[in-house]
């Protein structure tokens, strides 16, 4: 790689159901978090060098509720951040990105209808696209690409499918490795390296982060940002604790 | 309080960049054609391709409001292609022309991942060190009018400045406290500080 003052970058997940940010303890039951905009700005003084809110926009029900939201963090945040779930047409994209968000994540959509892809970065430009790319190690050692928040299998070739997301306009690609989510073994660095290698655009890894450690790992592998949630939300860490563990090691961070 | 006009340049929604120059004690106001009034200061919101921003800006009848502007010492700040419409041209719109204030194009950068998203640190020989937000494919590779630098694969203006006039490549109103400050100090150039201060946050 050619010089580059870039940093890598650590983003936080906050998971939002009715206007609360959320956590998940099974499917059936969701513990309130907090406010979205406090918790926002409290993970932006930890130093998070972006924020990912997942299942914003999930509801349609709720969207003026949603995109109000949005709008209030947009003029409560001073970093970049993500808004992704339920996102099914290139309206719903337009209307989250006019209220605000500085990125939208595309999954599920995306596997079904890739031209949203094409059609946002052609509308808005490739910095605004966030593709999500739900990924399993099956029992037999393929790599299965999932959607549906990772219930459905679908028949897309891993690697042909990240191939296809850069080239039809991703920004960037949001790899959760579904083997790893709540084990706290860390990342899947070797896949997320690999993509990253392989892509030319920049490879967030998710799924797995438990520790400090987990993002050297990462980083030092080549992922160009990492993404968690739990690890901050039960307060084992804070955003700063990790960044000063990967200055010590010998990484810049912000 | 300093009265700060912002351009909408129609290229993308300017909730962000609104709160944080109201965040500064600055009062806003949006226009999307130029108004009768002066203002304290200019900003050139940073969202959009360099060809849609200049038609839109040159419909609207701002290049001359700018000029005038420019004349009268107004600062001025130009975030990203808001700065980059100042210069001659760019690459990602060959056939049109920028406003041509600066000698020098926009030029894709030439590393393998783009568009460059993230944070990196510059190095300026007036502001002190700070690490801000980039979001960008194109930038202003060498311009005599360059304060500070970072580097993407190659060394490139990270902002540029001439009398009142400051361009940003990096986008300040994503750059948490030290883009907070880069817009203080810039829009606050020349200002007559002398009985209203201008707190930041």
């Amino acid at each position: 790689m050619p010089n580059s003052q870039l940093l890598p970058r650590i983003i936080v997940c906050l998971d939002v159901d009715k206007g609360r940010v959320v956590k998940g303890t099974n499917f059936k039951q969701l513990r309130d978090m907090g406010d979205p905009i406090e918790l926002a700005q409290a993970y932006e003084e930890q130093g998070a060098d972006e924020l990912v809110f997942l299942d914003i926009s999930a509801s349609n029900e709720n969207r003026p509720t949603a995109l109000k939201l949005v709008t209030d963090i947009a003029c409560n945040l001073s970093i970049p951040f993500t808004v992704g779930g339920g996102l099914k047409k290139l309206d719903d994209v337009k209307a989250f990105l006019d209220a605000g968000a500085d990125k939208v994540a595309l999954n599920t959509t995306a596997v079904l209808a890739p031209d949203i892809i094409d059609a946002t970065a052609k509308a808005y430009g490739s910095q605004c696209v966030v593709v999500a790319v739900d990924v399993n190690r099956e029992a037999d050692s393929s790599l299965g690409v999932y959607i549906n928040g990772g219930r459905k299998l679908t028949d897309k070739n891993f690697f042909d499918w990240t191939k296809e997301v850069a080239r039809r306009g991703a920004g960037e690609i949001l790899l959760t490795a579904m083997h790893k989510d709540g084990t706290g073994s860390g990342f899947d660095t070797e896949l997320t390296a690999q993509v990253s290698r392989e892509l030319p655009i920049q490879v967030i890894a998710s799924g797995g982060a438990k520790s400090e450690e987990h993002f050297y790992q990462a980083f030092s592998q080549g992922a160009d940002a990492c993404l968690a949630a739990g690890m901050f939300h039960s307060g084992d860490y804070r955003v700063g604790d990790v960044k000063r563990y990967l200055t010590d090691k010998g990484l810049s961070v912000r | 309080m300093k009265k700060v006009l912002i351009v909408d340049t129609k290229a993308g929604n300017l909730f962000s960049l609104r709160a944080a120059i109201e965040k500064l004690n600055f009062e806003v106001t949006i226009a999307t054609s130029p108004p009768e009034q002066l203002f304290d200061a200019i900003v050139l919101p940073g969202q959009g391709r360099f060809g849609t921003v200049i038609e839109n800006i040159s419909q609207a009848g701002w290049p001359a409001y700018l000029l005038n502007a420019r004349e009268s010492n107004i600062p001025m700040l130009g975030i990203c292609v808001g700065m980059q419409i100042f210069f001659e041209a760019s690459e990602e719109d060959k056939n049109i022309a920028g406003l041509g204030w600066f000698k020098g194009e926009a030029r894709a950068l030439d590393f393998p991942k783009k568009p460059m998203v993230g944070w990196a640190n510059i190095e300026s020989e007036i502001w002190p060190e700070a690490c801000v937000y980039f979001v960008n494919s194109y930038a202003i590779k060498g311009a005599s009018e360059s304060i500070a630098t970072t580097c993407y694969g190659e060394t490139f203006c990270a902002a540029v400045r001439q009398g009142t006039f400051t361009g940003v490549q990096f986008h300040p109103e994503k750059s948490s406290d030290a883009g907070l400050q880069i817009i203080r100090e810039s829009l606050s150039r020349n200002i007559d500080l002398v009985g209203e201060t201008i707190n930041a946050k």
